[in-house]
């Protein structure tokens, strides 16, 4: 019952734009290059999906982001893990990966044209650089937040240092790695849009980009609305994951 | 020689100074204690006397300036299975069923003897039917009596206990206390626990340390002898609270007297 109802609340919102573009599109005289009715929409969305190219341009794009958020996926666990359990790690690595972590991914983007062009290698360092971050600090964060008092539990019981990372360490930090995940992935999926907008010749971003050129307003709406929902079933999936990784969690939140 | 076989713990002139701002700060001083195996001591004393140290020193877990710890006839040098602890937060893993918890410190090399010796242990705190829950689901005693379970999963000579009681609510504490009682009867294991409960220290305690604060060091050891003193509101109880308030509440009395 409490679930419909949340479906339902959720709804509130959407429903409401919906009506108010419906209002739009038929009581007042903005041109469908600026809005299309909704009606014109969904007819493009069927002939996207029919001949193909809705699909081809959602693998392009899926493909890119699954190659770069892997290696940072990677990358930020291990490192924030070395960040989070060794000082001098932290010394070492934290001035020069703060600092990078200023520059906005955007601006990466004309270096990296340069240096990898405008082929796929670019598109996955952008995805590469702009997921790692969230994931890298997030680790971090549950490393080092984990309470002394549970490492001194270890001690006491003579855990070796392997042990008391991944019996105390790691399971506490694991709900902060999956919060870093979620931020990464969703920070990747912007990024290869982004990095497709500006520099590329195929992916759901290029097809909007080139939508705009010949004022296709729908097609722009129809591949932002996907690229939208292939985002939330991307956190949805790493949810689940996770769900079953730190089944502790859940029955936390039960008892409230 | 023969005698000290006998000793579960003996402390010579422990002394043991914290390093604040530059300056030594003294914690414990010149504390010299013998407690025989299977006594019940309790350590009464105002927070900050230094009495959680003297218990994470026992335990290995804190290092000592100077003067000797001697656990079953070794030295101290770090923490071992002889000696089992429990906090005053039941510091239970919440990622650990509480099977796990209990079995913590415990090699799985052996699974069988695994399970039998947290079975055990679950049986002896009665927990039964808990063993897969998770801490997040136990009440503040059950959470307690898991952590003693873990403590003594390992058959330790020795069990420390650092105001395990102190988060409980009055009537689940007297419950508890007499759990902790009837679990040192059984398995015979050396008490040793800190507590500011004046009325627990007297009902658990074969002899109660009272402590006086900067520098800890020890005031009075009180034998408790009589089995009557084990019955709240007898006459030897109130004597013997008497003793122990007498040495922290000297000063009030004092200052009423100015009053007058």
């Amino acid at each position: 019952m409490k679930r419909t109802k949340d479906i339902l609340l959720g709804l509130i919102i959407p429903v409401l734009i919906v009506i108010l573009w419906w209002y739009v599109t038929n009581f007042t005289d903005t041109p469908s290059t600026i809005l299309p009715e909704i009606s014109a929409v969904g007819e493009r969305f069927r002939l996207m999906i029919e001949s193909g190219q809705l699909q081809s341009d959602l693998k392009v794009s899926l493909i890119r982001v699954l190659e770069g958020y892997a290696v940072s996926a990677v990358l930020g666990v291990l490192l924030g893990t070395l960040i989070g359990m060794s000082e001098t790690a932290k010394r070492i690595l934290q001035p020069t990966l703060t600092t990078t972590r200023q520059i906005p991914i955007m601006a990466w983007i004309p270096l990296l044209i340069l240096w990898c062009g405008i082929g796929e290698g670019s598109k996955i360092v952008v995805i590469v650089i702009a997921s790692f971050f969230p994931i890298m600090v997030n680790t971090q964060a549950g490393i080092s937040g984990t309470p002394l008092e549970y490492v001194e539990v270890a001690r006491l019981y003579k855990l070796n240092r392997f042990k008391t990372f991944f019996r105390v360490y790691l399971p506490h930090a694991l709900p902060h790695i999956q919060t870093g995940l979620k931020l990464g992935l969703g920070v990747s999926w912007m990024a290869v849009v982004a990095a497709e907008l500006i520099a590329s010749t195929s992916g759901i971003g290029y097809s909007m980009s080139y939508a705009r050129t010949l004022m296709q307003s729908d097609v722009v709406i129809i591949c932002m609305l996907v690229i939208g929902i292939i985002g939330i079933l991307m956190d949805k999936i790493v949810s689940v994951i996770f769900s079953a990784l730190t089944p502790w969690e859940k029955k936390r939140r039960e008892r409230g | 020689m023969a005698e000290n076989k006998e000793l579960s713990l003996e402390i010579k002139q422990l002394n043991k100074r914290f390093n604040v701002d530059g300056k030594d700060v003294e914690i414990l001083k010149d504390i010299n204690l013998e407690i025989k195996k299977g006594e019940f001591i309790t350590i009464v004393g105002h927070s900050g006397c230094g009495k959680s140290t003297l218990l994470k020193i026992i335990a290995g877990l804190v290092g000592y300036n100077d003067g000797e710890v001697i656990r079953n006839g070794r030295p101290v040098k770090g923490p071992d299975t002889d000696c089992g602890m429990v906090f005053q937060e039941h510091r239970l893993l919440p990622w650990l069923k509480i099977k796990d918890n209990i079995g913590f410190g415990l090699k799985k090399s052996d699974k069988q003897k695994w399970n039998e010796s947290v079975q055990k242990q679950i049986e002896l705190v009665k927990l039964n039917g808990f063993e897969n829950a998770y801490p997040s689901q136990l009440s503040g005693g059950m959470s307690q009596r898991a952590a003693i379970a873990r403590g003594l999963v390992s058959n330790p000579d020795i069990l420390l206990l650092d105001e395990p009681l102190g988060a409980l609510d009055a009537l689940t504490r007297v419950q508890m206390q007499k759990e902790i009682l009837r679990i040192w009867k059984e398995e015979g294991t050396t008490m040793i626990m800190v507590t500011h409960d004046i009325d627990e220290a007297i009902y658990l305690a074969n002899r109660v340390i009272v402590m006086s604060a900067r520098p800890g060091e020890i005031k009075e050891i009180i034998k408790i002898d009589s089995t009557n003193a084990k019955v709240r509101g007898s006459s030897e109880f109130t004597y013997y609270k008497n003793k122990v308030y007498k040495h922290f509440f000297e000063d009030e009395r004092t200052e009423v007297e100015y009053n007058i």
